[in-house]
């Protein structure tokens, strides 16, 4: 266990301490450094919609997957862990094709007037690419579990299908739902390889947070790494914190654990 | 108390109902009629189909083949919610997400709008249930903050809150402890009464079945066995299913000659419909033997293996010669000197009433 | 069969077969743009050239060095995950001792911390300018912008993936096996080898599975503390980057289809173990 300690807890509590011994005005003057708010509102603000499209997107694909019986129904399933497989840095790369100019898909969007590489879009597009599995995969086992007599019985009382769905399947989906957008959210907000390439990099523009910490690091500007480490890390916990609140109150409230 | 606000109760109609999951033969040719009001039970093993039968009924799992008619109209054309029927699950599948009021009033605000009452109709109608189900006071509690006993009774008016044409109960004591049960069972009958509702509930308890309904659908291997009375089907089973399955009988192989055959020391009639020659079986029930001190040797000897003298009746456990197992028999207290049956004791007994089928 | 039915227990209660239909083809549609499309693109990228250009980009100095010490930093990141995470989850599972909910969490934490910010701590630990910094100066260690901070840093970020797979199952299966060894006369040692390992071996195997793909495929924490010197410091997924930025797009993706036959492969086993071994992997599953 003397291992752990090392290699996690100590390292951890170096950036606080680092952070720390900063002092607050100099803290305060480096994260209000224009660059350095807008990679952070693009980190979260994009993690944020990437977490949001997932957590509406992922139901239909965990529902399709486990209620509906198809041909390749197994390789469906397989493909979804590609985000957890696909190491980070291939991922971005191959983002970054596809959505380029003259890309498989980025062609057809520039023709309709969007653009893809190198804009917030493409972070939110790879931020969302990674967070998939996240949803799909803490809703998989709930949706399978849940009792069939209780869609039947809403059925035998009257109600429609869409009924049934909005009035006793979402309810009781709720606090896994909050679960999966919890973690999409906290992967998205931390990640680095997949959305470099496809982001491009602009400052002021699309430059996303662990970018920055890089780029300070490679300045040897190492209290602007660490601040922006730091506020990353409080942030990110204070946004599991609701997040976990949240669910406690839905779970308490619908009976159902996620 | 005028909890249903119903027209008259329907009748059903079951024809020729067939189903199969794969090979599996769940409903093979079901017929039958629920006169209106009747409190039915459906009664079997499990997978004798009697659960898959419930559901047809209700719409949940349509039958491949047949017909289900309420009074006169096509069931089978009609959608869930046009069909009406109040369910009752066996695990309750009560909304837990929602508080035992909500689960009442759920099955009227999913109404279209123009068929929904108004929020303060709804309001007063849920409670009316409430006190119905003797759950007073307890609407804003969540399912999981009651007993098996109270979520059941939730069930119960959530099925009725929606104005039911019948009741279908899906093994409705099964998850309650014995206790229980019993308590809930009285209430059902009190519930039938008032209601007045046609009502089918399916158990595997012959006990259950035989005390509470009006009469008793007997199923194996998706077939009827018998339908009847509960005194028609105990006094009179059809087959050799039926005798064993309600329960506590005394198998023997018999030879069926000339109208007659030999059982357990008695001379027993035969029907005709059994064969009037050949081999047999006879079923005899514990209170249908008596045992003979008769020192001429009339009746099968048995030697007593155990006797356990409480209650009105005696139970006296018996091992026959040439026969696998003892027996079991009861005997009125006062009709035998205790000293007389005693363990290691050779009596003689003899049948006073016998089932006899033709064997195979 | 028909091509599309819902399960065999919700027939009765289903959504209609036009919006069946229509949800199914929706997610096959995104899943096919978000998921397959991206992986067709590397090996279509890769060999855009020609076969020949594929294999010459993937023989070059760099790249092959860039492969080898890939194979090296997970040829020690996985077996030290593998004694880390027998070590932990043994000692959570077994034994009732304070904080234990709280080293549970602590293991999570690397899921939870950016790959970018691990790297961070690391620099930030041994770097120049780091605690022990001049220490380590002083005795002519290098470790960061070195191979031993690639795999510190790759320890790190894939210490979860086999401990998470152990902890809930060592758990679930409880003590009792062992105990059985014990009051036979086996010894500890011996118990552990002949009773829990073989009780856990799938979910082990499993994990390492896990655990090769994220640490032959890190990239954010290796990134910061690597240097990308080439030919020395420079790993797969590092050696991509660089590529990609110097334009030479036909190497980059095959290097990069190289890592995405390693992400099939682990793909194509870890569903072959789930359909194979499916309950007892599924106490370890759900996040």
């Amino acid at each position: 266990m003397f291992w752990l300690g090392l290699i996690v807890l100590i390292p951890l509590a170096g950036i606080f301490t680092r952070a720390a011994s900063l002092g607050l005005s100099d803290f305060f003057t480096i994260l209000v450094d224009p660059r350095i708010l807008e990679a952070l509102k693009l980190s979260f603000g994009g993690a944020l919609i990437g977490a949001l499209i997932n957590t509406l997107v992922g139901p239909v694909v965990a529902w399709v997957l486990v209620r509906y019986e198809f041909y390749g129904r197994g390789i469906v399933d397989a493909v979804i862990d590609l985000p957890f497989a696909l190491p980070t840095a291939v991922a971005g790369l191959a983002l970054a094709a596809l959505y380029a100019p003259n890309g498989w898909l980025g062609a057809p969007l520039a023709d309709a007037g969007i653009k893809v590489l190198f804009t917030p879009l493409g972070v939110i597009i790879a931020l969302t690419f990674i967070g998939l599995p996240f949803v799909v995969r803490t809703l998989q086992p709930v949706l399978a579990d849940l009792e069939p007599e209780i869609e039947e019985a809403a059925a035998t009382l009257g109600a429609s299908r869409w009924q049934t769905i909005r009035k006793i399947l979402l309810p009781a989906l709720l606090p896994t739902l909050l679960t999966g957008f919890a973690l999409a959210f906290a992967r998205a907000v931390g990640e680095y390889g997949s959305v470099i390439f496809i982001a491009g990099n602009l400052p002021y523009k699309s430059e996303i947070a662990p970018l920055l910490i890089i780029i300070k690091l490679e300045e040897f500007n190492y209290p602007a790494a660490t601040a922006i480490a730091a506020i990353m890390l409080v942030m990110s916990f204070l946004i599991l914190l609701i997040v976990n609140l949240l669910q406690g109150w839905a779970r308490r409230r619908t009976g159902y654990a996620g | 108390m005028d909890v249903t606000e119903k027209s008259a109760p329907i009748r059903i109609d079951v024809k020729d109902l067939r189903k199969s999951f794969g090979a599996f033969a769940a409903l093979d040719g079901v017929s039958f009629t629920v006169q209106p009001g009747e409190l039915l039970a459906l009664l079997g093993p499990s997978g004798s189909g009697k659960t898959t039968l419930l559901r047809a009924i209700a719409g949940l799992s349509p039958a491949e083949q047949g017909t289900i008619h309420f009074n006169d109209e096509d069931a089978t054309t009609l959608s869930l919610r046009e069909r009406r029927v109040g369910f009752v699950f066996q695990h309750y599948a009560l909304f837990r997400h929602m508080t035992v009021f909500d689960n009442i009033a759920f099955g009227l605000r999913v109404r279209p709008r123009r068929e929904r009452p108004a929020e303060s109709e709804i309001t007063q109608r849920a409670r009316r249930l409430l006190e119905f189900v003797q759950l007073g006071g307890l609407e804003k509690r969540f399912p999981a903050q009651l007993s098996g006993g109270q979520r059941q009774r939730v069930a119960l008016a959530r099925a009725l809150a929606i104005e039911p044409n019948l009741l279908l109960l899906d093994e409705p004591f099964g998850a309650l402890d014995a206790k229980v049960r019993k308590e809930l069972r009285a209430w059902l009958k009190d519930v039938h009464r008032e209601t007045g509702l046609t009502t089918l509930f399916v158990t595997h308890d012959q006990e259950e079945a035989l005390e509470l309904a009006d009469r008793v659908v007997i199923m194996r291997n998706g077939r009827i066995e018998q339908i009847g009375t509960p005194s028609e089907v105990y006094e009179e089973p059809a087959t050799p299913f039926v005798c064993e399955f309600l329960g506590n009988v005394s198998k023997f192989d018999c030879t069926i000659r000339d109208g007659e055959a030999e059982v357990a020391g008695s001379l027993f009639p035969v029907g005709e419909e059994n064969g009037l020659n050949g081999p047999g079986v006879a079923y005899v029930r514990p209170h249908e033997f008596e045992i003979v001190i008769d020192e001429h040797g009339e009746g099968l000897p048995a030697t007593v293996k155990s006797v356990r003298p409480f209650g009105p009746t005696v139970s006296v456990e018996l091992v026959l010669a040439g026969r696998d197992g003892p027996i079991e028999i009861a005997v009125p207290r006062e009709l035998i000197g205790l000293g007389d049956v005693q363990p290691h004791r050779v009596v003689h007994i003899r049948a006073t009433a016998a089932r006899i089928f033709a064997a195979g | 069969m028909q091509f599309i039915s819902t399960s065999p227990r919700l027939a009765n209660v289903s959504e209609p077969l036009t919006v069946r239909f229509l949800l199914l083809g929706l997610t096959l549609v995104y899943l096919l743009a978000m998921l397959v499309l991206p992986l067709g693109v590397i090996f279509v990228e890769a060999f855009r050239k020609g076969y020949e250009t594929y294999a010459a980009s993937l023989l070059t100095d760099d790249s092959i060095a860039a492969i080898q010490l890939t194979l090296l930093v997970a040829a020690i990141a996985v077996p030290a995950n593998v004694v880390f995470g027998l070590a932990a989850s043994w000692s959570i599972a077994k034994y009732d001792f304070k904080g234990k909910s709280f080293l549970i969490t602590l293991i999570d934490l690397p899921f939870s911390v950016s790959p970018v910010v691990a790297g961070l701590i690391y620099v930030l630990m041994f770097g120049a300018q780091g605690y022990l910094g001049p220490y380590l100066q002083a005795h002519h260690i290098q470790i960061i912008f070195a191979v031993p901070g690639i795999v510190l840093a790759t320890i790190f970020v894939t210490f979860p993936f086999v401990a998470r797979q152990l902890i809930p199952l060592m758990q679930a299966q409880g003590s009792d096996d062992e105990e059985a060894a014990l009051s036979l006369g086996a010894s500890g040692l011996r118990t552990f080898f002949s009773v829990t390992l073989p009780n856990v071996r799938w979910a082990l195997l499993y994990g390492v599975l896990l655990c090769n793909a994220r640490a032959m495929g890190e990239f954010g924490a290796v990134s910061i503390v690597s240097g990308h010197i080439r030919g020395k410091t420079n790993t797969m997924p590092l050696h991509v980057e660089i590529l990609y930025n110097e334009y030479n797009f036909v190497a980059a993706f095959a290097v990069a289809s190289l890592l995405a036959f390693l992400a099939l492969v682990t793909l194509g086993l870890k569903s072959a173990l789930e359909w194979r071994y499916g309950g007892e992997l599924a106490v370890s599953r759900g996040h």
